[in-house]
């Protein structure tokens, strides 16, 4: 029995550590712990502050689902406050919704992700001629031909498409030779590539991933152009309470938002379209198919087969607060679906309603195993804990050696439902939308429509039934991808809809009547904003008192999946997933890590401050300055 | 075993021959199944050396690294396969656990003196460095072991260059910039939250050319990315002149695109590119979205009072006032105003020095009382 620790776990957002306890002899994980090891204190910073600014501090969660804060944020406040936004406002949200959502898959296929699939060691066996004609092949056999509804497309032809000729290829695999020979190894430096997982793929995959890993590596800036006419810039787009403040007009030539600026926008969502369907989705698809049939990467299903929970998505038109959030969702991903592993018809569907979030017992957290005081499951809006630090097993705070299982062992919270740990993100929502559908409990919209043929394509392709496929490292992979696809219809949706709308007459673009605190009356309010971001169901919970911010609380969707073990309901889906992954060599667990960044960790989202009500974390230090007498 | 930074540099240390170094580059270029057409290449890689960069994360959102792989020239690729050679980064590099800290060791012994030290994010100091961990270590520690080798340090975004969004009141981990840390090297700071992409690139790109790090200025900013404010260069600037402000999100004003003063903008003080160079070269930046400027480049701009608040508020210039202005605003009182902001600015310049030395003294003082403390134990 050997206790492998893999720290840093690179190619994430933020700092996560896991050690893993596996039989050398037959690769079995016999237990696993996930650590997120950096905690930074937001909801303690926006305390006492101005609710209309808080989106600008709680954006800065993270960088890389960069908006999918701000937006829950906002939405949490307008909650409290009772505000509708209006149509402009909500629809140029959801594009850039969607614009989150493509942009974070992608990246995170290509270029967190990838390397723990395709090497440049194999990719240097490759035959460019036959790389040519697997893309040819890729474009033949693994596209998905689906789209949502379209009334102004202006794109003749597609912009950006794969190069599929011998030269090219084999001018690439020139550039890679030069960069393995010439000794500076950069960021190819030190993986495992001898691991026998590399082999899985033909050399001739691993050169065109590799291509497409630099490709889009220069292609992906266009995909959040809406952010930057929208919100300014990108990451951290700007937002505002009340709707958003690039306003509209058809007459003024300095407009934020005029026939040119959309013009730009609508550009950028068909070239996001080309990105998803002629690169990512083939090449994922054609990896995953030929991992699933050798057998590799169909473990790894954490908590999918289980319990998996969401919010919704896409919410057609301006909702009146989280109790009216769902129901105009295009994808009503919102409850929880229980034993999906047992095949469709026998899984079990929960519904989550608005008058759920206000329950005290429906979501809550705990941190017994994360380093804060207090153990008590509590409900976001009264979320409170003080971090109490206590370092590695043997109490070192500086320097670990291993972490302490059975004490407190994470920044991670663990957030449950009902009493019970959940997985959520892509993955989830597809378990969740395909179960309604097929068990009849909804009449599909377009999107549910689609995301049910994503389903049934892909398991032709792969020829499986989907309780086989979808729980697994493969699954999320898989679904990761088909979401992109939803999500840049999503946009091209919403865009059209914006266009027709402003086409009545209408260029409101926020609802200003409750912008001055002076129109709200003292005494407390309490909101929770929504937001089915790139990794799952986000939720931001705010106590507003006397025009001030009294609590804030995130629960992310990271903190869902990476959460330390309940003692209750066990394992969360990190962990579950990487004890039922099978590890071919004790010492180089790349298929843990690839089961790990199948969930794209998100850490510095996942772990932040829960405040209490008077209690500061600052008391904790006696110097003003570097103070640190916890000893 | 001795370290070489090229091939070429082995072949020199070893005192061989120029001619016997392109007799091996031949083989190679034959070995590796080029044409030898391609013997110049093979050539130029073996003698070339790439400026190696360490690139840390410590207390951040990595919007900075996002922003980074946003620039359109140079190109993400073109910085990482022709600009630099980036050894070690959390964010992008293949390897992972003790494989890549080893080899982050043996970059950092072969290259002592030579890499430059890319961070990203703040330091927490306070419960022992623990709120960051990063491979069992805390980012303090790590921090202070790879500056020493380092030959200059970037500081990249707002957190590592002034402490950022943690530092913001009231600093739950004691969270400080990496120049309260690191006192003996040369440090480029290049803050925003994130920046512009080409400003990021734009240093690497600097050095590449020219083969020095960017002319500074006095708070260590590459003067030609942070050398003017945004009011000086912002498209809206001449409706400031005119007195035509947007009075609030979506009325008349905020329709024809005029100034955002009123809502709060930060323009005025904040030193950044985003009105000369903008984002996503020249399409938008926040004021021309409709969005008063939040001033992410400057100190402390979080605490800098309610981000709606108008400058005068906060600032405590008085200005007269600005909401009699109307259209009918003199030239001169703009003039006027700009002249009193340039005082503030300037004042404000002062206090931050003197903040940063008593910071540091504090720090060393308590580095001090430790070190006696372990004396005594």
């Amino acid at each position: 029995m050997k206790r492998v620790v893999v720290d840093p776990v690179t190619r994430i957002e933020g700092h996560l550590r896991l050690e893993i306890q596996v039989d050398e002899s037959t690769g079995k994980v016999s237990d696993a712990l996930s650590s997120g090891t950096e905690w930074r204190g937001l909801e303690n910073i926006v305390k006492d502050r101005d609710p209309r600014e808080v989106w600008a501090f709680i954006q800065r969660i993270c960088g890389v689902c960069t908006s999918a804060h701000a937006l829950a944020s906002v939405r949490a406040v307008e909650d409290a406050l009772g505000i509708k936004i209006p149509r402009n406002a909500h629809y140029i949200r959801n594009i850039m919704g969607g614009t989150i959502n493509s942009h974070d898959h992608l990246v995170h296929f290509y270029h967190l992700y990838a390397f723990d699939w395709v090497s440049p060691m194999e990719a240097l066996k490759a035959d460019p001629a036959a790389t040519a004609a697997l893309q040819k092949s890729l474009l033949d056999g693994y596209q998905l031909p689906l789209q949502g509804p379209i009334q102004y497309k202006f794109s003749g032809y597609p912009k950006i498409f794969p190069q599929a000729s011998a030269n090219y290829f084999g001018a690439m695999k020139d550039k890679l030779q030069k960069l393995v020979e010439g000794g500076q190894f950069g960021l190819f430096a030190a993986n495992w590539w001898n691991h026998p997982a590399y082999k899985i793929l033909p050399p001739e995959v691993h050169l065109l991933a590799i291509t497409h890993y630099l490709n889009l590596l220069n292609l992906q800036r266009d995909i959040v152009i809406p952010h930057v006419v929208f919100g300014g810039k990108n990451p951290h787009p700007h937002y505002v309470v009340g709707g958003m403040g690039c306003a509209i007009s058809m007459n003024d030539m300095n407009a934020p938002v005029n026939t040119a600026r959309l013009d730009i926008v609508a550009g950028a969502i068909d070239k996001t379209l080309d990105m998803i369907n002629y690169y990512m989705l083939p090449d994922a698809l054609a990896i995953c198919a030929i991992h699933a049939k050798a057998g590799s990467a169909m473990d790894g299903g954490g908590l999918s087969g289980e319990r998996v929970i969401g919010f919704g998505g896409y919410p057609e038109e301006p909702f009146a607060g989280h109790m009216d959030f769902a129901k105009t969702a295009l994808v009503r991903c919102d409850g929880v679906v229980e034993n999906f592993a047992q095949g469709v018809a026998n899984a079990k569907y929960y519904p989550l309603e608005g008058k759920d979030f206000n329950e005290k017992d429906v979501i809550v957290e705990t941190s017994r195993h994360s380093w804060y005081k207090d153990n008590a499951d509590l409900h976001p809006w009264e979320g409170k804990t003080n971090p109490n630090y206590t370092g590695d097993i043997n109490g070192d705070k500086a320097h670990w050696s291993y972490l302490d299982q059975k004490g407190k062992y994470s920044w991670v919270k663990t957030p449950k439902w009902r009493g019970k740990v959940c997985e959520t993100g892509p993955l989830a929502r597809y378990i969740i939308v395909y179960t309604k559908v097929k068990q009849s409990i909804i009449a599909p919209t377009w999107a549910e429509q689609m995301m049910v043929a994503q389903i049934d394509r892909v398991s032709a392709l792969l020829g499986m039934p989907p309780e086989k496929w979808l729980p697994s490292t493969v699954g999320r992979t898989i679904t990761r991808a088909l979401d992109a696809q939803i999500a840049a219809n999503m946009e091209r949706f919403f865009f059209d809809k914006l266009v027709n709308n402003i086409k009545t007459g209408d260029t409101t673009i926020a609802n200003t009547t409750k912008w001055n605190p002076s129109s709200w009356t003292d005494g407390e309010f309490k909101g929770v904003g929504m937001f089915e971001a790139p990794r799952g169901a986000l939720s931001h919970w705010v106590v507003i008192k006397d025009k001030k911010v009294k609590n804030y609380q995130a629960v992310v969707p990271t903190t869902w999946n990476a959460c330390p073990i309940d003692d209750e309901s066990g394992h969360g889906s990190f962990e579950k997933s990487m004890i039922d992954t099978h590890v071919a060599i004790a010492d180089q667990p790349l298929e843990i890590v690839r089961a790990i960044r199948s969930f794209d960790p998100c850490l510095a989202c996942a772990a932040h401050v829960y405040n209490s009500k008077k209690e500061t974390v600052a008391n904790i230090n006696t110097d003003p300055f570097i103070g640190c007498s916890t000893k | 075993m001795e370290r070489y930074t090229s091939i070429w540099d082995m072949y020199q240390k070893k005192g061989m021959s120029r001619r016997s170094f392109i007799k091996t580059c031949t083989a190679m270029t034959a070995m590796l199944g080029l044409s030898p057409s391609m013997l110049s290449d093979v050539v130029e890689a073996a003698e070339k050396r790439l400026p190696v960069v360490i690139w840390l994360h410590g207390m951040e959102c990595t919007g900075c690294t996002e922003s980074f792989i946003r620039s359109a020239s140079p190109l993400p690729t073109d910085v990482l396969i022709n600009m630099i050679s980036l050894e070690y980064d959390d964010t992008l590099a293949a390897a992972q656990g003790e494989p890549f800290e080893n080899h982050l060791n043996e970059v950092v012994k072969a290259n002592y003196g030579n890499y430059f030290l890319a961070v990203e994010g703040a330091v927490p100091t306070s419960a022992d460095g623990g709120y960051c961990m990063i491979g069992g270590e805390n980012f303090l520690d790590r921090l202070k072991t790879l500056a020493a080798g380092a030959k200059a340090i970037i500081t990249y975004g707002s957190c590592s260059s002034w402490g950022g969004i943690q530092a913001a009141r009231p600093n739950p981990t004691q969270s400080v910039e990496i120049d309260d840390i690191i006192n003996n090297k040369p440090i480029i700071k290049v803050p925003g939250c994130p920046p512009i992409p080409e400003v990021m690139t734009g240093v690497l790109a600097y050095y590449t050319m020219f083969g020095s790090i960017p002319p500074l200025d006095s708070r260590d900013c590459p003067t030609q990315f942070f050398g003017n404010r945004i009011h000086d260069t912002c498209y809206r600037r001449a409706f400031f002149n005119a007195g035509m402000f947007a009075n609030s999100f979506d009325d008349e004003g905020a329709k024809a695109g005029w100034c955002l003063y009123k809502l709060g903008c930060r323009g005025p003080e904040t030193y950044s590119s985003c009105g000369s160079l903008r984002w996503w070269q020249g399409m938008s930046y926040p004021v021309q979205s409709g969005y008063p400027c939040i001033g992410c480049t400057a100190k402390n701009f979080w605490d800098n009072g309610p981000l709606y608040s108008r400058l005068p508020v906060y600032a405590g210039i008085q200005l007269g006032n600005i909401d009699k202005m109307g259209a009918f605003a003199t030239g001169a009182m703009a003039v006027g105003i700009t002249a009193h902001m340039a005082t503030s600015t300037i004042q404000k310049k002062k206090r931050d020095a003197k903040e940063r030395r008593e910071r540091k003294e504090a720090v060393a003082k308590q580095a001090a009382d430790n070190v006696s403390q372990e004396e005594k134990k």
